[in-house]
């Protein structure tokens, strides 16, 4: 019985373990082909500096705009 | 990187009319610095909060920076080409890209 009981607990111990890894956070769904582009601001770089303004997709109305997300700076991938 | 500077001239008409935009999750100092040394002849965006990797489903939650990934932004301000992993070690992946390009700009509009 007390074998029994010893069980139980160890049981719900490993539960409430299990209970407090964090959940894995979903990576939001990829846009599609179709969709609206949402529009961003974000501080921007070339190689002769950092620009004084920030980077708008809204700036490049009418132009065709290839957005590259990468990793890291200064690695491969 | 490499890739995208070694073909700027072919694939992206050296940024007539295509705008080629590097987005990370580094600083901007950082983007600029790396940009020189390595001779980009791209525009580099501080994606830092993530915000706009998440708005495109970039943002690898794991890693908390936005996975290598590519999307085409026509003149209709709507996604005409995604490529989600971009296979940047894949020469297909740059024919691909290439052609999905060169629809949505003609050529003869860039001549000269």
């Amino acid at each position: 019985m007390r074998h029994l009981a010893l069980a139980g607990g160890l049981t719900v111990l490993a539960a409430g373990i299990a209970a407090q890894q964090p959940a894995a956070s979903p990576s939001p769904p990829i846009l599609e082909v179709g969709a609206v582009a949402p529009d961003f601001s974000m501080p921007g770089a070339t190689r002769f500096g950092t620009l004084r303004g920030p980077v708008r997709l809204s700036d490049y109305k009418g132009k065709t705009v290839v957005l590259a997300f990468f990793f890291k700076a200064r690695t491969r991938g | 990187m490499n890739a995208y500077r070694d073909q700027y001239a072919q694939l992206f008409r050296n940024g007539r009319n295509i705008v080629l935009i590097a987005i990370s999750a580094d600083r901007d100092t950082a983007l600029a610095s790396w940009a020189r040394d390595a001779e980009y002849p791209f525009l580099f965006a501080s994606d830092s909060n993530s915000a706009v990797g998440k708005a495109y489903g970039a943002f690898n939650a794991q890693y908390k920076l936005d996975n290598r990934s590519l999307f085409v932004v026509g003149q209709d301000g709507k996604i005409a080409y995604r490529a989600t992993p971009f296979r940047e070690i894949d020469p297909t992946a740059y024919t691909e890209l290439g052609a999905a390009l060169n629809k949505l700009v003609p050529a003869d509009t860039t001549a000269r």
